[in-house]
């Protein structure tokens, strides 16, 4: 779907983008992540031909990306705009115009996408009239409304409460069903571990990590696991002896307890399952893997440290 | 192309929407039709009703002035003395608005004096003078000569002296025709003023808002920056024709109606066609106003385009709304210099210099409007065709050097503008 290579933009002899190459394939959402003032916006940018690369190409389905691509596109900034005297309904005929849509086309698109959100009041209604979150709203829907076949979103879920990060969340999913390409450039990694099926991380102009989120989680494990059980902290430490290691321990009341252990020497999961057996009732037990969080922080520390 | 109109026609829009623009096209006609009015009026004749006192005691005009009499002025004479004291105060005197003092001398000295309450109009003293004076011909002929009065007028005429060009021998052209063209040139002028502003507002509000960066990310800059100026250009088009339509009309009322009497056939008749309001005459018979509004539209429309592009220009450079004000400042001057450039041209149409503001794109709107209305000499017309063409080239040459600044510009927020930080923009790809 869109290809990358090599790309590279300098502002002031200071490189924004330096030598990034990623590919976006047909039906899969991915996340662009990074510290601030790492590149993510300029990336974008240049993607959306806002911004001119120093060196570098875009594919766009396999021809060179050109201005005539960009209505295949649907981008949501970060910093969300929209004239406040125009109505919902004037700026989703005037975005669909420009994006080469028909009148019928807005109109139909509009009717789906207003019913979806539940806002078919807000169609008359001027954009001043609207409150932040509605007009957020207002701003996906512009983006979406010509279907496009890549959907760039800069923090799209900054603004909105829960239940509607809910929603867009539901929306993206259902999109990469349809084979929509979808590149998510975000701080929110609960919701990259979510939806996202891989992720890139870019720090100080440059791609440091690439992969599937499953498998950067893999790569990073420490061999901790957990158990949730019910009995005395006494006979789970008991129970342990010299082959595992009690890390960290979370009380939640009823006597019953989560604990986070390593393993010593040759001890495996199951070893640890059966020295416990007996001694608590052991109500669930899992592999720690880290969060996307913990995945981040780590490379860019990683980074700064080969860099120092 | 296609982008750049739906563009326009949403700025166009916009535009019709907002209340600046009803309340321009609605004043902006009132404000122009009151000034004219008031031309008329204070320069034209007054609506007076004298009534004239001849004090003639020596009978010399023997209760005699006019065969017809004007409707504005009404005789009576006097044969005793009276004072102007006694004229002044006597309540018997208090419906005489002047008097005329005629005494034996008349004939020979040729001098009188009248007396007045109320300083009388322009036209008015005229049509006293020109009374009192023709039948004091009469008397004279009578007098002196053996001719009649009006054989004795022939002779007696005075010289009348004109001064024309040489290169414009039936004087079609003149001076106030030269003030039309200033005026046209400065309607073009404070239409870009205004417009403008508007094209540095919209760009500054689109940049503050940000939906910038949404409309960068589906059309070209420089289809955007088009569509702005040709949006409100056509809105200000729109806003111009209004104000045509309705000073057109109002002109044609005036016409019609309050200054109908000065195409009185009997005022002509009576020699006063030279008396009257040179500005009516001017406005209503001189001015050519097909080939003015034709050349004013062309220039009107190329001269916006090319101060247009700079006020985009401004708008995508600037930090904030309230920023740019430093850089506004030398495009105003530069305006107010293309009006003073207009008035030089007035006052010295055919030096080396005027020709030198008809070709200078920033000052060429106003100058060559003005060189139109005082009327091109014969073989000189290619001038404006010349002063045209580098206008033309002129704006295109802005319009893509300032949708670099415009595409490097508009996405740089919360700066402070510097002469530097645009010349690098100017450089950049």
């Amino acid at each position: 779907m869109l290809e990358l290579q090599q790309l590279t933009k300098r502002f002031n002899r200071k490189a924004a983008i330096d030598e990034i190459s990623l590919t976006l394939k047909q039906g899969e959402i991915v996340g662009l992540l990074g510290p601030n003032g790492a590149g993510k916006t300029t990336l974008i940018r240049i993607i959306n031909r806002i911004i001119e690369p120093d060196s570098g190409t875009i594919r766009f389905k396999g021809d060179l990306m050109q201005q005539k691509h960009l209505a295949f596109i649907g981008y949501l900034p970060e910093e969300r705009g929209l004239y406040k005297n125009m109505t919902v309904e004037a700026h989703a005929h005037f975005l669909g115009a420009l994006r080469g849509m028909t009148k019928k086309d807005v109109n139909t698109a509009l009717d789906y996408w207003l019913n979806k959100f539940d806002c078919q009041s807000w169609r008359k209604k001027r954009i001043e009239e609207l409150s932040k979150g509605m007009a957020q709203k207002v701003q996906f829907i512009c983006t979406v409304l010509h279907e496009p076949d890549l959907l760039i979103l800069d923090e799209p879920f900054s603004g909105f409460d829960p239940v509607n990060v809910e929603l867009i969340k539901q929306e993206l999913v259902e999109m990469k069903a349809k084979g929509k390409t979808i590149l998510i450039s975000t701080h929110n990694m609960r919701s990259v571990e979510e939806i996202c099926d891989r992720v890139i991380l870019i720090n100080q102009s440059k791609k440091i990590l690439e992969g599937r989120v499953s498998q950067l989680q893999e790569s990073l494990k420490t061999g901790e696991y957990a158990v949730k059980f019910r009995g005395t902290m006494i006979a789970f430490v008991n129970a342990l002896w010299t082959g595992f290691e009690l890390i960290d321990k979370e009380i939640l009341g009823d006597d019953r307890y989560i604990a986070r252990v390593k393993m010593r020497g040759d001890s495996s999961f199951e070893d640890l399952l059966k020295v416990l057996i007996g001694q608590v009732k052991i109500e669930a037990a899992w592999e720690v893997l880290p969060s996307m969080h913990e995945v981040f922080i780590q490379a860019v520390n990683n980074e700064q440290k080969v860099e120092a | 192309m296609r982008n750049s109109w739906i563009i326009a026609m949403r700025e166009l829009k916009e535009r019709i929407g907002s209340r600046s623009f009803i309340l321009m096209a609605l004043f902006g006609p009132i404000i122009v039709l009151t000034m004219t009015y008031l031309l008329f009026v204070l320069g034209g004749k007054e609506q007076q009703n004298w009534k004239v006192l001849i004090v003639d005691p020596a009978n010399v005009m023997e209760h005699k002035i006019m065969a017809n009499e004007d409707p504005n002025v009404k005789y009576a004479f006097a044969t005793n003395y009276i004072e102007i004291e006694d004229f002044a105060q006597n309540p018997d005197y208090v419906d005489y608005d002047a008097m005329v003092e005629i005494n034996e001398k008349i004939l020979s000295n040729k001098s009188s004096f009248l007396f007045y309450r109320e300083k009388p109009s322009f036209n008015m003293s005229v049509s006293i003078r020109y009374h009192v004076e023709r039948r004091l011909e009469e008397v004279l002929a009578e007098e002196f000569t053996k001719l009649s009065a009006n054989e004795f007028r022939k002779i007696k005429q005075p010289l009348n002296l004109g001064f024309r060009n040489v290169y414009d021998p039936t004087d079609s052209s003149s001076d106030l025709g030269g003030w039309v063209g200033m005026f046209f040139g400065g309607v073009i002028f404070v239409f870009i003023f205004l417009f403008g502003m508007t094209i540095l507002r919209s760009v500054s509000r689109e940049k503050s808002n940000r939906i910038v960066e949404v409309l960068m990310a589906t059309v070209h800059p420089r289809t955007l920056m088009l569509g702005k100026i040709v949006g409100i250009g056509l809105s200000a088009l729109l806003q111009f024709s209004i104000w045509l339509i309705l000073i057109g009309a109002g002109l044609y009322f005036f016409r019609e109606s309050i200054f109908i009497d000065m195409y009185d056939a009997s005022n002509v008749a009576a020699g006063q066609a030279s008396d009257y309001n040179q500005f009516v005459e001017l406005v209503f018979e001189r001015i050519q106003f097909s080939s003015m509004l034709t050349y004013f539209m062309l220039f009107f429309i190329v001269g916006y385009f090319f101060y247009g592009a700079f006020f985009a220009a401004l708008g995508a450079v600037t930090g904030s709304e309230s920023d740019g004000q430093q850089f506004l400042l030398p495009l105003i001057a530069i305006l107010i210099f293309a009006m003073y450039a207009g008035y030089f041209v007035l006052n010295n149409p055919d030096s080396s210099l005027s020709t030198f503001y008809q070709y200078l794109p920033f000052t060429a709107p106003v100058v060559v409007m003005v060189k139109l209305a005082m009327g091109y000499a014969p073989g000189e017309g290619y001038q404006l065709f010349v002063s045209l063409l580098i206008l033309l080239l002129s704006a295109i040459g802005v319009l893509i050097i300032a949708g670099r600044l415009y595409k490097n510009g508009l996405l740089q927020f919360g700066h402070s503008v510097r002469l530097k930080t645009i010349i690098s923009w100017l450089k950049m790809k």
